[in-house]
């Protein structure tokens, strides 16, 4: 192996983040990980099960997470942020603040008393806000590292000088309200990777979803809601119930393209919703038999591996009508039953259907924050916001040495973020090793 | 030849019995499990620890070990996922063998979850000890395996995927073999004329592509030559090529493979004859050669894709046909094209962009229902239109016909040369769809482009990149350690061997095979130490170690005390 | 005095092991009577751990692995459903089946790991404790479990279970696949052939016997004895030590 002292900075833990350090890592090359949560795992942490295998998230993100932790070539620096970035290819130096968890990282071994006596409730971000946490939380069950975390803001000695029943019942004495941010400069980084995934549309105030009726009618959620909620590990346990009336649904309309392809919104497509509704589908057929499906599209996109047989399945054994149309409105009735008013493309006819739940399928747009991080690293950003790439290298930025991966320049699905991942790995380490 | 004399005859147990806090301590005594280990056969030392896996608590082990001549520990407390690798480092510190170590789940799987009943779960406690003290009693040290890795790699195909890992292995400092079949490299880039979405000339890329790893100390490139025959595993694979005629032996530490596709000629569908009913390939040599005479253009999607007998989808042939509609238009304003699609694949940023500048010049775009396939005629295509509810009928005077990329004939030869699987449609199939996309099940062979599933010219070019980096992480290295618990047939249980070869077809990583001498062999390099050889094998000849069938019986016997 | 049972469940490392774990990280409370058995891959549980376990006075036994298609090695799990397959239908021979049970838990289910062992628990309660769960258990049971171990572990046995999948979903020695339904009349044969020949070995070990002895044993047909006693005889694991009158005793080899 070559000695080296050059070093990869990864910025961003999801699964794209992940693969590319552990490539790096195996070829012996340090790498700063580097995840703004207090946990890496990303998107795919919140997911239940992932396309075309249906496959548990979690069970095969799980083994990556702990590599990553124990990976001797891996320094992981959750719940940090990358503030500067100087120099070029083969030479930066990197500046990332490390915010303060108030928990110290060598004595929490997650026992969950300082949780359980914690007196706050806080909206769960990883549950998008389905459920509440406490002030001192973990991120999510199986993340990594496993320690607690308390958020400042809503912690009531930050904001009232009051309380501290965890510190009091803290077997480890691993609370430490002392504990201060911290700023390390990371220096002979030879290459950086962007790697800091997406949000959704529903992140950012805007009244597209409305017209959909998020946040009108109680009975329609987002897919990624749907996914916390279908989820075993989530606010409900797996036992979708709608939120009008606790009641299962029987019908559930999917509504794809919501914010996507038009040109007042987000005029690309979103790549991956096509095949996650007939996923979501499946999944809610597997917990109640009795489920209709009814996915609202325009055209259906599954070109990737085995993707069309996915959808053929879901078509034939999961209970699930796939109806080419253009959505007019959504409506409720009395009982809060959403009904869908549209045009059905096959028959151009004007149809309504009324369900018990509404799925949309929202855009998935630049993560939060990434113009400033751009500015940063000094990478151009494309009309929509997403990390620029050149021409068939869609793993190099507008600026030498610093690569990208995943999300955060396009819309993509798990195995293609999984490649670019290793990418990225790939074209970090020409720079590293020579060449 | 009987089994040598097992250690177990003088192993010198310690048993360290955590608290964790109060997650145990506070539910069952560990003192007293501490008191009833002591009494268990072979053990010769426990103690209880408030957190055993604090450097207090590893101190005390270590010491443990040297005082007290302990050649097995023990460890009951939470969870061996997280904490054997901690424990395994901590008593190879002490001089121990890191095998010798065994861990019994007394939280996560006891105290955890019996809150309300804590007498039984002490009882548990108590039985789990037993059994983890009497698999610790038969534990062997075990050895890991270094295999040498040969720094060189050879990828098969010299289209864009495979220059790319190419160049970028051989810029990283890898020694690097390219070969290619064909006389020249490209692969189907060659046959384009211009590329999506940013129309830029395809012979303008294939030279700049080629040009770059033409100068490069660290590749050698055959083409007109082909794979004859693979031996080895990683690190070290044996390669036979044939170069016209002549042959050339190599030995490479990983190979990837990048050999392309095909494209399916349509010859039953829609009449196609070639000339004034093409594929989108030979339309692109017409561009190309500014050699196109048409007014009237229908372009018909997923001829002989999305259909029973060949499901997927080949997800180039949208932007493809958008593509070539929109040179036709830019060189002859006046063409009218029509595209007759099912569903129009545009995914992501750039190619919904391109979609919506084709709508905009234009170009007709009717939607067909594959229970309705459009009518052929001589001179003009009827297809039903579900907008006006009506048939709509259009002339042409070329019809291009966009069919989808199909495995290559000789996929299947060159996997079984290499005992690597192909999928329902004859293209490779990877060790996992999602978190290991480049990756064979097979150690040491990677997969890239459009061999694997039909995909774009950038995305091929990603995945030779990817395919580099994983190629990469083994050639790194000098030395390859591989886990020593893993499968093997004991030289004392040869002769019950019977060469039935049940255990080579139950092995999902080809890591047994029968050697020169007809003789059942496992390769350790390649055993993952699933253990199913082992529960298969109709002699029971083969031992798994570290779960033998010795320990886990010792086990057994431990639970139910009987004597037998 | 309620009956408690005592449980054994054979957990594989990546999906059930860890959906144990979550489990308790989860607070998930289940009844207390299973005691673990870590494995790399369900696919590594031989049958025969099975066997002893019963003939150790067990009341039950439970193998949990990761779901189809998610195996961590692959295909392990589906190679542990055709060996509990196996263990199954011998069990049935003498009304053990009900006392275990396969099914598959991921390593995020950790509410869906509870629901499974509580079901399990539950089960074993209703039927009651194992007859061989006693300090004098029916010797005659025992010899038949005994006698099931060794017919699970003859090369035939073992060797149509390694080789189900691979001659039932792809291609057998002459390039065909044969139908599961022929499959398992040759494998029922096989248990039922192999069952019978390893009770009148065990019998013939502790002392001759003549083939009235034997079916009267049994309570089998004397034809059924005779049929098997010859093959046995011809792989030269019997023979006859004398006779007595007309009547042949044999004895194991």
């Amino acid at each position: 192996m070559i000695e080296n002292s050059k070093s990869a900075v990864v910025i961003g833990g999801g699964i794209a983040g992940i693969q590319a350090s552990l490539d790096l890592a195996e070829m012996g090359i340090n790498v700063y990980l580097i995840e703004k949560k207090p946990s890496i795992g990303g998107r795919m942490a919140q997911l239940d099960k992932t396309f075309p295998t249906n496959d548990c998230s979690i069970c095969i993100l799980a083994p990556k997470l702990s590599e990553c932790y124990r990976h001797p070539n891996i320094t992981l620096y959750p719940y940090t942020e990358v503030k500067k970035v100087a120099g070029e290819a083969g030479n930066f130096t990197v500046e990332i603040l490390k915010r303060a968890r108030y928990v110290k990282e060598e004595d929490c071994i997650n026992c969950g008393l300082c949780a359980e006596k914690c007196p706050m409730r806080v909206d769960d971000e990883f549950d998008r806000q389905l459920r509440k946490r406490r002030a001192i939380y973990l991120y999510y069950l199986q993340g990594v590292p496993a320690i607690m975390t308390i958020d400042k803001d809503h912690c009531l000695w930050f904001t009232k000088k009051a309380c501290r029943i965890c510190e009091k019942n803290c077997e480890r004495k691993a609370i430490d309200f002392e504990q201060k941010d911290e700023i390390i400069i990371l220096e002979n980084v030879g290459s950086i990777i962007l790697a800091t995934g997406y949000n959704l549309i529903e992140d950012i105030d805007n009244g597209i979803l409305e017209n959909y009726g998020y946040n009108k009618f109680r009975n329609v959620v987002t897919a990624l809601e749907f996914e916390r909620l279908e989820c075993a590990s989530g606010p409900l346990e797996g036992h979708i119930k709608r939120f009008s009336d606790s009641e299962t649904p029987k019908k559930i309309a999917f509504l794809q393209c919501i914010g996507s392809r038009t040109e007042h919104t987000f005029g690309y497509c979103s790549s991956i919703c096509c095949m996650y509704t007939t996923k979501e589908a499946m999944i809610a057929y597997e917990h109640d038999n009795e489920l209709k499906s009814f996915v609202f599209y325009i055209d259906m996109r599954a070109g990737g591996k085995g993707f069309q047989s996915f959808l053929q399945r879901g078509a034939e054994e999961y209970n699930i009508e796939y109806i080419k149309s253009k959505i007019a409105q959504i409506k409720i009735d009395e009982k809060e039953n959403p009904i869908i008013v549209y045009e059905d493309l096959d028959t151009s006819e004007i149809k309504q259907l009324k369900v018990d739940l509404v799925v949309l399928a929202t855009c998935i747009i630049p993560p939060l924050g990434i113009e400033k991080l751009s500015e940063i690293l000094g990478i151009d950003l494309d009309e929509y916001k997403f990390v620029k790439t050149l021409p068939f290298m869609p793993i190099e930025t507008s600026k030498q040495g610093i690569f990208t991966c995943g999300c955060v320049h396009e819309p993509m699905d798990i195995p293609r973020s999984v490649a670019e991942g290793s990418g990225a790995a790939a074209r970090a380490a020409e720079i590293i090793r020579g060449g | 030849m009987s089994k040598e004399k097992k250690e177990n005859e003088d192993a010198s147990v310690g048993a360290f019995i955590c608290h964790c806090g109060s997650n145990i301590g506070g539910l069952i005594d560990c003192k007293a499990l501490a008191e009833y280990a002591q009494t268990l056969p072979y053990v010769k030392y426990s103690e209880d620890n408030l957190y055993t896996c604090s450097e207090t608590g590893l101190a005390s082990i270590k010491k443990a070990i040297k005082e007290h001549n302990l050649n097995r520990v023990v460890v009951a407390s939470c969870t061996p996922r997280t904490h054997e690798p901690l424990f395994r480092e901590c008593i190879l510190e002490a001089g121990l063998n890191k095998y010798l170590f065994n861990f019994v789940n007394i939280r996560d799987q006891c105290t955890w979850v019996h809150m309300k009943q804590p007498k039984e779960a002490f009882e548990k406690a108590k039985d789990l000890i037993k059994m983890g003290v009497a698999k610790a009693v038969n534990l062997e040290p075990l050895q890991t395996v270094k295999i040498k890795v040969n720094p060189t790699a050879l990828i098969v195909g010299g289209g864009v995927a495979g220059m790319s890992a190419a160049l970028s292995l051989s810029k990283q400092g890898f020694k690097t073999y390219l070969i290619e079949k064909e006389n020249k490299l490209g692969g189907r880039l060659n046959n384009l004329y211009k590329l999506f979405p940013y129309d830029l000339d395809a012979s303008q890329v294939l030279n700049n592509m080629i040009s770059k790893i033409q100068n490069n100390q660290n590749l050698t490139i055959y083409t007109s030559a082909k794979i004859k025959k693979v031996t080895g595993f990683i690190g070290n694979f044996e390669v036979e090529i044939e170069q016209d005629g002549k042959l050339i032996n190599i030995v490479v530490g990983t190979i990837i493979i990048t050999v392309g596709t095909s494209l399916l000629k349509p010859t039953t569908l829609f009449a196609y004859d070639g000339k004034i009913r093409i594929t989108q390939q030979e339309l692109e040599v017409k561009l190309k050669n500014n050699d196109l005479n048409a007014n009237n253009v229908i372009m018909i999607q997923c001829v002989g894709s999305r259909i029973e007998e060949r499901q997927y989808c080949s997800s180039v042939c949208c932007m493809t046909a958008l593509k070539n509609a929109l040179i036709i238009k830019e060189m002859n304003p006046n063409a009218n094209i029509a595209i007759l699609f099912r569903d129009l694949y545009t995914p992501g940023t750039y190619y919904e962009k391109y979609y919506r500048q084709a709508r905009e010049k234009g170009i007709l775009f009717v939607r067909y229902n594959v229970n309705r396939m459009p009518e052929l005629n001589e001179k003009q295509i009827t297809v039903f239109n579900e907008y006006i509810g009506n048939d709509v009928t259009i002339p042409y005077d070329l019809l291009v016909l966009s069919t989808p990329l199909i495995a290559n004939s000789d996929n299947k030869e060159l996997a079984q040369m290499l005992k690597v699987p192909l999928e329902v449609n004859k293209f490779f199939l990877e060790a996992h769809v999602k978190l290991r996309p480049i990756d064979f099940a097979t150690d040491g062979i990677y997969i890239a482009g459009s061999a694997k599933w039909p995909v774009d010219i950038t995305e091929s070019i990603t995945q030779g990149y990817a395919a580099a980096s994983r190629a990469s992480t083994i050639l790194a290295h000098t030395t390859l350690e591989v886990e020593g618990a893993t499968s093997s047939l004991p030289e004392w249980n040869k002769s019950l061997c019977r060469g039935c070869e049940v255990c080579i077809t139950v092995c999902p990583y080809h890591a047994i095979k029968k050697n020169e001498v007809d003789e059942i062999e496992i390769i350790q390099a390649l055993c993952k130490g699933c253990g199913v050889c082992g529960a298969t094998c109709t002699k029971q000849a083969i031992e798994i170690k570290h779960f033998t069938n010795e320990q886990i019986l010792a086990e057994i016997y431990a639970l139910g005390g009987r004597e037998l | 005095m309620d009956f408690e049972p005592k449980i054994l469940g054979f957990l594989c490392n990546w999906c059930s092991y860890a959906g144990a774990d979550l489990a308790g990280v989860s607070r998930i409370q289940y009844p207390p009577n299973m005691r673990v058995i870590r494995v790399m891959c369900s696919g590594r549980v031989d049958p025969k751990f099975i066997f002893e376990a019963f003939q150790q006075g067990l009341d039950g036994v439970f193998v949990l692995g990761c779901h189809p298609g998610d195996c961590h090695y692959l295909e392990g799990n589906y190679e542990a459903e055709k060996k509990f397959n196996m263990v199954s239908k011998f069990l049935k021979l003498i009304d053990l089946e009900n006392r275990v049970r396969l099914d598959w838990v991921s390593a995020s289910e950790g509410g869906k790991f509870g629901e499974v062992i509580s079901d399990f628990i539950d089960q074993i309660k209703k039927i009651g404790p194992s007859p061989l769960n006693t300090n004098n258990p029916d010797l005659n049971l025992l010899d038949k479990l005994k006698a099931i171990e060794i017919a699970a572990g003859t090369e035939r046995i073992r060797a149509l279970v390694g080789r189900q999948r691979k001659i039932t979903e792809i291609e057998n020695v002459y390039g065909e696949i044969v139908p599961l339904t022929k499959f398992n009349d040759i494998f029922d044969k096989a248990i039922a052939d192999e069952y019978i020949q390893a009770r009148i070995l065990l019998s013939l070990e502790k002392d001759p016997k003549s083939i009235k002895d034997l079916a009267i044993e049994f309570n089998i047909d004397p034809s059924e004895v005779l049929k098997n006693i010859l093959i046995l005889k011809s792989r030269a694991q019997v023979d006859m030590e004398k006779i007595i009158g007309i009547t042949p005793i044999f004895v194991k080899v």
